[in-house]
């Protein structure tokens, strides 16, 4: 008998060593201004990984918006990237005006549809009647097909099945091994981690194995698809970790403006260049006293 | 419905403020037992939802957004749609599944929005300009083409000025009427825009032509202004009434859901 069970607990620095590689097509889950895996997000940048094709949730804002002000991508999946009550995406809007980058017109549908597609191994999904009325196809050919409903003859849009390289998702909890918890909303996070190649957690806390044994039906995402779990308190800061600590407002506030005042490059280097770790960005962003301010202590209510 | 009560003084400050005014228009459009959805940025749909739970609508349903959170309970309001807070509510659902409830056609009514939005009440939340040299990027249309699967959508704005209210959107990223007359040969369940409501006026859509049409206006504001703010010719009737004001009890609700004037004072 060997129970004697691999530990898929590894540094970010080495998770992303390992899976993100140079022109991948990556995938990165949270919500708006929640459940962003920003540990996981300045690391990739940190080593200036080149991101040949980069989806990220529906709504996304700093998970995709910093891989634009670091100059990494190349291809978008677009749904939304903005910043929600607080205006557009900076960065994003300057890289796909000036024709920087090449940005796969998509809307919602598309991403849960094809993330879907890519998870259950299915050759595609079709939409339901009316997509056809938007401009959204008509300027995307490449992602949109049309093809018969074999069922009633009618013509149906379609979108592929996407199988991205990593994916880079947050959850509150996991065991060392990869079982792991959303504690809150589990937005797109689940298919996109059931459709990519190679998963990466962050978690904010490592339960014990015997945690997820007592508790096997809050388990989200199954060890088996888990290829890494990275520990890092705070790993979503700037934004939100349900049940953990809410977004840090004035630093999303910090970042506009430095677009505003032409000085990404000097928050690059504040936030990601010049440090070399997650702890050190905890420091930089005002240490444990800034960050207990952001606190929820469990649930909010 | 109650009807609202004729406002005092309500040119000034003591009165209810524009955003509350929407949230009541809005409120009022929603009928007891439909299941509505809002997305991002939708504190004044939020509030105008959980209002009518609270007033002539205890069974109707909401679904905040991005969250999946069903019928939040708003104590109190915040800002982004995905808020955990927004999870104190019934029921939590994936986005996967809130994807399948508006493909289904469940939904009665979705909260719409734009960049721009024309006078069939096409949305465009794409980018302003040619397609393929756009003067402003939009933050992309998220899940405006799902129009086309609810039964209804109301389109909410935080302005109301001429560069919003076009002749055309420049790219259809949520069909309204589309191009008005051909809209009943469209294959869909939706029955299209069914009322806009901004920070001056409200306003609806012609039956048989499908142009907009303005329903009413606020306190002060007269068909003229409104038009004048408009970039395409409105439908105005002979006459056109105030716009319904909060009742006492509506505005004693929102200040207790909205304690902070989130979406209350969110309009200047």
């Amino acid at each position: 008998m060997n129970e004697t069970r691999n530990s898929k607990l590894i540094t970010c620095q080495e998770a992303v060593e390992k899976y993100v590689k140079d022109g991948c097509f990556l995938a990165v889950g949270g919500m708006h201004m929640h459940n962003n895996p920003m540990a996981l997000v300045h690391e990739t940048i940190r080593k200036k990984r080149k991101i040949k094709q980069l989806i990220a949730s529906p709504s996304a804002n700093m998970n995709a918006e910093l891989f634009f002000a670091a100059n990494l991508v190349e291809e978008i999946y677009l749904s939304y990237v903005g910043f929600e009550h607080l205006g557009l995406a900076p960065m994003f809007r300057k890289s796909a005006q000036e024709g920087k980058i090449k940005v796969h017109e998509c809307d919602e549908g598309f991403i849960i549809y094809s993330l879907r597609a890519g998870a259950g191994g299915l050759p595609f999904i079709p939409y339901p009647k009316g997509m056809e009325y938007s401009d959204i196809p008509k300027v995307n050919p490449q992602d949109f097909k049309e093809t018969t409903d074999p069922f009633t003859g009618e013509k149906v849009i379609c979108a592929p099945p996407l199988n991205p390289d990593v994916a880079l998702i947050h959850c509150q909890k996991s065991d060392e091994f990869g079982n792991a918890i959303f504690e809150g909303s589990k937005f797109t996070d689940e298919i996109m981690a059931h459709a990519s190649k190679y998963v990466i957690v962050q978690v904010e806390e490592v339960v014990p194995h015997s945690y997820i044994e007592k508790h096997p039906g809050e388990v989200d995402l199954p060890a088996f698809i888990v290829d890494a779990v990275v520990h890092v308190p705070f790993g979503c800061h700037p934004t939100a970790s349900h049940m953990y600590y809410t977004f840090d407002e004035m630093h999303l506030k910090e970042y506009l403006k430095a677009n505003k005042d032409k000085k990404v490059e000097e928050y690059l280097a504040k936030y990601i260049y010049d440090i070399s770790s997650h702890e050190q960005y905890l420091e930089a962003v005002g240490g444990q006293a800034a960050l207990e301010k952001l606190k929820g202590g469990g649930k909010p209510w | 419905m109650v009807s609202a009560p004729e406002m005092e003084g309500n040119q000034n400050a003591a009165g209810p403020s524009k955003a509350e005014i929407m949230a009541v228009a809005l409120s009022h459009h929603l009928n007891d037992g439909e299941l509505v959805i809002m997305g991002a940025y939708s504190m004044i749909p939020m509030l105008a939802s959980r209002m009518a739970q609270l007033t002539h609508a205890p069974n109707l349903n909401y679904i905040a957004g991005g969250s999946g959170a069903v019928n939040p309970r708003l104590e109190p309001l915040v800002h982004s749609s995905c808020d955990v807070r927004n999870l104190k509510a019934e029921c939590v659902l994936p986005l996967p599944t809130v994807i399948d409830f508006e493909g289904k056609t469940e939904i009665d009514l979705f909260f719409a929005g734009g960049l721009q939005i024309d006078k069939y009440g096409n949305c465009n939340l794409v980018g302003i300009g040619e397609y393929s040299a756009m003067k402003l990027r939009g933050p992309g249309t998220v899940g405006l083409p799902f129009l086309a699967r609810a039964r209804r959508f109301a389109i909410y704005t935080q302005g109301h000025d001429p560069r919003t209210f076009i002749e055309k959107v420049d790219f259809i990223s949520g069909p309204g009427f589309f191009q008005g007359e051909n809209y009943n040969e469209m294959n869909i369940p939706s029955n299209g825009p069914a009322l806009v409501v901004t920070p001056i006026a409200v306003m609806d859509f012609h039956e048989k032509t499908h142009q907009m049409r303005l329903k009413s206006t606020y306190p002060g504001v007269t068909p003229e202004q409104v038009q004048e703010q408009t970039g395409f010719e409105l439908l105005i009737p002979s006459s056109v009434p105030e716009s319904e004001m909060p009742t006492d009890t509506e505005l004693e609700i929102m200040q207790r859901l909205d304690p902070q004037g989130i979406a209350r004072n969110s309009i200047r």
